[in-house]
């Protein structure tokens, strides 16, 4: 997939250092709203965008990419490994 | 005999959510989930999604749980097995090859059935309904021959598949009782808008019509209407709504009603019962009323608060949920309650655009669902506005104009 956005994260204390959402295959299901805070926004072709990388901690953020029904956020350690 | 500490059934986001969380919290607790369906947790919202019908999403993107994660959780899965009576008093439920399993805790997560089309033909080769992955499967399978398509229903399911077989080519009708699109959820307005963007892709809206008969031998040809009208096709979808199969817990003392009746904490009557997502009638603390709500979002979060309460906690169920279909190029939102029981009065907030358009329901001075036409971004401030119970009696002016931005009234 090449349509994917990444977004750099640099929470103290997180493990989490890079949010990516592929846009082919976000739906705009707006599930990762409610976990996520005001980590995402919708934007004008109804898919989400990352506004605030570091508004929420680290276990809200896993919640926000697992409540995602199609897949479409992968969040990523400093060693580019997958966290979930 | 078989014995669960946690025994959910229901395998769909709301079961599956609960047993995780329990997880999270007991690592010891033994946990095991039935299903009717053979499959782990797949994503029920990319079954109606053109992405994902049309090839452009690979297929196994809808698995969201691989057997490692039962594995690792040690979450016994039992696919494929119907369960048939609840005996409560004796801690147990029966299934369909005769065995029985007992529990400590409970919880029914079995969701929603598609409801039936009645009518003589239905069971030719080539009717559709969508709940299930193996039915989404049937409908693929069809959708690069279908030249000639039915969609039958004003509601989520039609509007998405009519959507669906007119990207794949086919030429689509959509059969529906009421003389406007989805009403009488969507208002006037909205249902003007919503089928001007179904006309004007050229699938066609016929109105006041009922399905007498679907006509064919052993494949569909077409379906016959009540006033005579017969309109060839070679694939039927059925999206007539959906109800409860819970037929099988009625001996059991449990309360129910179109679904199972919980308290805002999703306890039923009979204790170590909880219920979670689309077959869970709940208190809803605010207006006071059983509310039942079909969507992915408050089956997970459901599922979430059940299993923290089957833990031993009293949470409640608070969260305002929401819901967004798409197809030609429009959006229908709708978030929190929009049917309630109570009297209710609709602030109509149209624009700024011709095909934007809210209505915005409220009982007594609060807000407490609203539908959105092409108007996502004021979908967070509404949620928010629902959620926070505001007393909205001197704000109705500013929910109507549309250049206001709603956001205002939550910051104040």
């Amino acid at each position: 997939m090449s349509n994917q956005i990444e977004y750099e994260r640099n929470k103290a204390g997180s493990k989490i250092s890079k949010i990516v959402v592929d846009r082919d295959l976000c739906i705009g299901a707006q599930s990762c709203l409610a976990p996520g805070g005001t980590t995402y926004e919708i934007d004008d072709e109804n898919k989400v965008v990352v506004k605030d990388a570091n508004a929420v901690e680290d276990a809200d953020l896993i919640a926000s990419a697992q409540a995602c029904p199609t897949k479409a956020i992968s969040l990523y350690d400093k060693d580019g490994q997958l966290v979930d | 005999m078989k014995e669960y500490k946690y025994l959910i059934v229901g395998g769909g986001v709301a079961g599956t959510t609960a047993a995780g969380t329990i997880r999270q919290h007991d690592p010891a607790g033994s946990i095991a989930i039935i299903s009717d369906e053979p499959h782990y947790l797949y994503s029920r919202v990319m079954l109606s999604k053109p992405n994902f019908f049309l090839g452009k999403i690979p297929f196994d993107q809808i698995w969201l749980r691989d057997e490692n994660w039962y594995q690792n959780k040690n979450i016994n899965f039992i696919g494929g097995r119907t369960v048939t009576k609840l005996d409560h008093q004796d801690r147990l439920v029966h299934l369909d090859d005769n065995s029985g399993i007992k529990y400590e805790k409970l919880l029914l997560a079995t969701g929603m059935s598609p409801r039936p089309l009645a009518v003589p033909g239905i069971e030719k080769r080539g009717v559709h309904y969508l709940r299930t992955l193996d039915q989404g499967k049937g409908i693929i399978e069809s959708v690069s021959t279908v030249k000639r398509a039915v969609a039958v229903g004003g509601g989520f399911i039609s509007f998405e598949m009519a959507n669906i077989m007119h990207m794949s080519g086919a030429q689509v009708t959509i059969i529906i009782r009421e003389d406007r699109f989805w009403a009488p959820i969507l208002d006037a307005t909205a249902s003007q808008i919503v089928e001007q963007a179904i006309e004007l892709s050229g699938v066609k809206l016929s109105r006041r019509a009922q399905v007498d008969q679907i006509n064919g031998n052993i494949n569909v040809t077409g379906i016959t209407l009540h006033d005579g009208t017969i309109i060839p096709c070679d694939a039927v979808i059925c999206g007539i709504g959906a109800y409860c199969n819970i037929d099988w817990v009625k001996e059991s003392g449990i309360k129910i009603d179109r679904g199972i009746l919980a308290n805002q904490h999703l306890e039923t009557n009979l204790p170590d019962v909880w219920t979670a997502g689309d077959v869970s009638q709940f208190s809803d603390p605010i207006l006071e009323e059983e509310v039942q709500l079909g969507n992915w979002i408050n089956a997970q979060e459901q599922g979430r608060i059940a299993g923290l309460n089957m833990l031993g906690n009293k949470t409640p169920f608070t969260f305002v949920s929401f819901y967004t279909s798409h197809g030609f190029d429009t959006s229908i939102t709708f978030i929190g309650n929009v049917s309630p029981q109570k009297a209710s009065v609709t602030i109509t907030r149209h624009g700024p655009s011709d095909n934007q358009h809210a209505q915005i329901i409220m009982v007594d001075d609060q807000v407490v669902g609203a539908v959105l036409i092409n108007q996502t971004p004021i979908l967070q401030a509404l949620s928010k506005i629902i959620a926070s119970n505001l007393n909205i009696t001197d704000k109705k002016s500013q929910l109507e104009d549309p250049n206001f931005d709603l956001n205002l009234l939550i910051d104040q």
